[in-house]
């Protein structure tokens, strides 16, 4: 317990840091937009050559994306009890790089740190309810050579309206750069009850 | 065991009424600016073959293309950056059209029905083949992780260039690359 509490106020204390500064991470700097429209929240990290997009997907339309795949009731519950974001990464350098989605951790509330629920794991989920589909869902890895990019849904097991710090990295020339995306929050039930 | 018939109705419905969806409900999934780079492969492969069938229910061999430079496209109508560059895919498509060259856009997992609703929402109905690989074992085949992803073959079948996220195909630079494989 003393040690959570702990782990709570060290990251309080960096994201003072980090909000005072401005910047996240590994010298990226990461900016959150409020979409007047949709009342949907999306954060974009920029690094050096690398940029990280998370953008909130209510669960209703998680619902919507795989219900017009004809994806049977169990698959879409099951995804859309997850925190849903739509992600976009990007290759903005000159070189190749790589990201593995087994390496990033996301901090909630409680101080606990896990990991996302790669699409291997969801696929074979799938499989096993007889369902072949392996779409929508960000890779577990990529390599994106220069100009690649891509997006998918990532899910993390967090309430509708949850904050966290998601922790990502991605390797270039044998080494390992890492950022955070501080305070980013889980989509709503619904934009009218945030 | 859901690809029966109702579910290609409701799937079609579905995907009409997703369109059509007020914006709040809609994430802001609109991706940046679109790339304009192939990336050469270190060592060029002869694509495997396959064999699909297009909205009319033809069936496409990709044997039957060898001699000339193919564009394979693996798409879906759910992926904004596919939608964002299926216009400049027509762009290139007429712009060689007076050459031995092909755009091959392989959808995954939807079928005509769902595809053909989806074509009347968009600006551009394309004029080169869809082909449908409703099980993606054309795309696992070939190691797509996401979509869209793009492979170029050269006039012998080899896969000489790939691009992974969405692209402006009908950038110059582009067609410089698939200019110099006709010239080959």
């Amino acid at each position: 317990m003393a040690s959570v509490l702990e782990t709570s106020v060290w990251r309080r204390l960096v994201l003072c840091l980090v909000l005072v500064g401005g910047f996240s991470g590994a010298g990226g700097e990461v900016v959150h937009r409020l979409n007047s429209e949709t009342g949907l929240s999306s954060w974009k990290a920029q690094h050096e050559g690398f940029s990280l997009e998370l953008i909130q997907v209510l669960p209703d339309y998680v619902r919507a994306v795989y219900a017009s795949r004809g994806l049977p009731a169990e698959v879409i519950e099951r995804v859309a009890g997850y925190c849903v974001f739509g992600t976009i990464v990007r290759n903005e350098s000159d070189a190749p790089l790589a990201w593995r989605l087994a390496d990033w951790r996301y901090i909630a509330a409680d101080g606990h740190e896990r990991r996302l629920k790669p699409k291997s794991e969801w696929v074979r989920e799938w499989r096993e309810l007889g369902v072949a589909f392996r779409w929508t869902l960000l890779a577990d890895d990529q390599v994106y050579e220069v100009g690649d990019w891509g997006q998918g849904f990532i899910t993390l097991k967090l309430p509708p309206g949850e904050v966290f710090d998601l922790h990502y990295s991605w390797s270039q020339h044998d080494k390992t750069y890492r950022g955070i995306i501080s305070q980013a929050r889980c989509a709503p039930v619904d934009v009218a009850a945030p | 065991m859901w690809r029966r018939p109702e579910w290609r109705l409701l799937a079609a419905l579905l995907s009409a009424a997703l369109l059509l969806v007020p914006g709040r409900a809609m994430p802001q999934l609109e991706p940046p600016e679109l790339s304009h780079r192939l990336t050469p492969l270190a060592t060029p492969e002869v694509a495997g073959g396959f064999v699909l069938e297009d909205m009319d229910g033809e069936q496409h061999a990709l044997q039957d293309y060898r001699g000339k430079v193919v564009l394979i496209n693996f798409w879906a109508t759910w992926c904004p950056p596919c939608v964002r560059e299926m216009p400049s895919l027509e762009r290139l498509y007429q712009e060689l059209s007076d050459e031995p060259f092909v755009v091959l856009a392989v959808n995954q997992w939807e079928n005509a029905d769902h595809v053909f609703a989806f074509m009347g929402q968009i600006d551009v109905f394309p004029s080169f083949p869809i082909l449908f690989d409703p099980d993606s074992e054309v795309s696992e085949a070939f190691g797509v992780k996401g979509l869209p992803t793009s492979f170029l073959l050269d006039r012998s079948g080899r896969v000489v260039y790939r691009a992974v996220g969405g692209r402006e195909f009908d950038h110059p630079e582009i067609l410089q690359q698939i200019r110099a494989l006709l010239d080959e």
